[in-house]
């Protein structure tokens, strides 16, 4: 404009957002993913991408298998007798589910935070230092304690009693206290199913916060069923329903997946739609 | 599926069209009162606007309530925020009235042209035809026809145009020239209301198609789009 109207007073643009663009790189790359439990399908024909540095949220109905998903990206489900995961996964270009790839290992880089805080019945201390301790981890402890519980936003409330029981903590603390085991071995990814669905209004807000700071260093994939969760906190949303055939049977499917603020403002799919303003589901 | 939610918003709806036609009854009578040059209808006007500042209150109340509850999403929270807008250019819209009014008393003394102000109820009629397809096409989820308000619009614009020149041809008769001002404010005011009327086709744009967009983009009259 200036170089074509001199003298025109130039107005100064400023950007409307001072978030970074979204990363695309993706760390999961799913394909054509089926899960069974015992030859009948719990969710099928499932295809996407998780980014890097993402929040992406996974929504829908009871049973429509977006907890058996999450539990795909960390091998989970190969301690469920008869469950059977067909179709690929990639985990930075590694199939995740390749006859050479220790499942321990993936589970020291993709952690996961469950529902239910679960908390050893060991000290603080104690709780933050067991996996370092049991991968053999080198380094100062101590330290990797204290930045593990400043991660997760637990470290000004409990640096002057590591040595207490973590049962004493309240529920939200215990839930930070689980986010801070899973940092303490330096993982990639952070898979979260239901991470706050069993805490008070506040300890929700703080685990939210929590997953917003996060996100700058870690990848992370949360299963809600509050879907105003999944739009405070995910860059992206996938919705999942159910398709039940003509013997009754229930599968989970993946109905859509974009950017968060399209889900909740404009989903291309009516299941979607439908869903995410409660007119069904 | 949250019934007493989608009763609340058909309400809203319900208040915003019988605000439209608030409007609607605000706009015939000022320009009655312009051609009957009844400074006591303009009177009636001026003081009708606060009905339509009473709906306009309750719908935004009724928005901020609904915001605050049910947190609506999807069609829903298209819908909110395109009643939140059609609220606004509708109480806009009815002030453009009041002062259509008021103008009508400040030339009442004065020495008109009966032709200028047949043209201006021309006009007027325009606005009111824009508003009600405004109106209906929100209702009935109408692009097609809120599309229309373009073509409508420009003939409210040429119109006042128009005006200008026949002002101006009025000579140079001070009485006549006082009155002559008064009149293209008249017509300023009713080509805004015919821009409101657009705006809240574009709000049915964006209901319908979650995208916003200027039907018209009066910096880029070439077609060329801002820079979003």
């Amino acid at each position: 404009m200036s170089e074509t109207h001199p003298n025109l007073v130039r107005i100064e643009r400023t950007a409307t957002s001072s978030d970074p663009p979204l990363s695309a790189e993706a760390v999961f790359d799913v394909l054509d993913l089926r899960v069974s439990y015992n030859g009948k399908a719990a969710l099928q024909d499932v295809s996407l991408q998780v980014y890097r540095q993402n929040v992406t949220a996974f929504i829908g109905p009871s049973g429509c298998g977006k907890s058996t998903f999450i539990r795909c990206f960390n091998r989970m489900n190969d301690l469920i007798p008869g469950a059977l995961v067909e179709g690929t996964v990639r985990y930075h270009d590694r199939d995740l589910y390749a006859p050479d790839v220790d499942a321990v290992e993936v589970r020291k880089r993709i952690g996961m935070v469950f529902q239910k805080p679960n908390p050893f019945p060991k000290s603080i201390y104690d709780n933050v230092a067991f996996g370092p301790r049991v991968l053999g981890m080198t380094g100062d402890l101590d330290e990797r304690v204290e930045e593990a519980l400043t991660r997760a936003a637990l470290w000004d409330e409990v640096g002057g009693r590591l040595k207490e029981s973590a049962l004493s903590l309240s529920g939200g603390q215990q839930q930070r206290l689980c986010i801070a085991r899973c940092l303490a071995v330096q993982p990639d990814v952070l898979l979260m199913d239901e991470p706050a669905s069993a805490l008070d209004p506040i300890s929700t807000t703080r685990i939210e916060d929590l997953m917003h700071e996060l996100k700058r260093d870690y990848t992370i994939v949360v299963v809600t069923h509050n879907m105003q969760q999944a739009a405070r906190v995910a860059d992206r949303t996938a919705f999942f329903s159910v398709d039940v055939d003509e013997g009754g049977h229930r599968t989970g499917v993946l109905v859509e997946y974009d950017l968060t603020e399209k889900i909740f403002t404009n989903p291309s799919d009516p299941r979607t739609e439908g869903y995410v303003t409660g007119r069904f589901g | 599926m949250r019934i007493t939610f989608q009763q609340e918003l058909a309400d809203l709806e319900q208040s915003l069209q019988s605000e439209a036609g608030l409007v609607i009854r605000s706009l015939r009578g000022a320009l009655s009162a312009l051609r009957r040059q009844d400074v006591e209808l303009a009177e009636e006007v001026v003081a009708f606007d606060d009905e339509v500042d009473r709906q306009y209150f309750a719908i935004q109340e009724g928005i901020q309530q609904l915001l605050a509850r049910q947190t609506p999403v999807a069609a829903d929270l298209r819908l909110v925020l395109a009643m939140l807008h059609v609220n606004l250019h509708l109480e806009r819209a009815a002030d453009y009235c009041v002062t259509i009014a008021k103008l009508v008393k400040l030339a009442q003394a004065l020495e008109g042209d009966a032709s200028l102000v047949e043209g201006l109820e021309e006009m007027g009629s325009r606005a009111e035809e824009m508003l009600e397809v405004a109106l209906e096409s929100f209702a009935d989820r109408d692009l097609e026809r809120a599309e229309l308000l373009v073509d409508l619009d420009e003939m409210i614009d040429t119109a006042n145009r128009r005006l200008v020149h026949d002002v101006l041809a009025l000579g140079g008769k001070p009485e006549l020239r006082e009155w002559g001002l008064r009149m293209i404010l008249v017509s300023r005011c009713l080509e805004r209301i015919g821009d409101h009327a657009v705006d809240i086709g574009e709000q049915t744009a964006f209901l319908i198609t979650g995208e916003f967009r200027e039907f018209t983009d009066a910096s880029h009259p070439d077609g060329s789009s801002a820079a979003r």
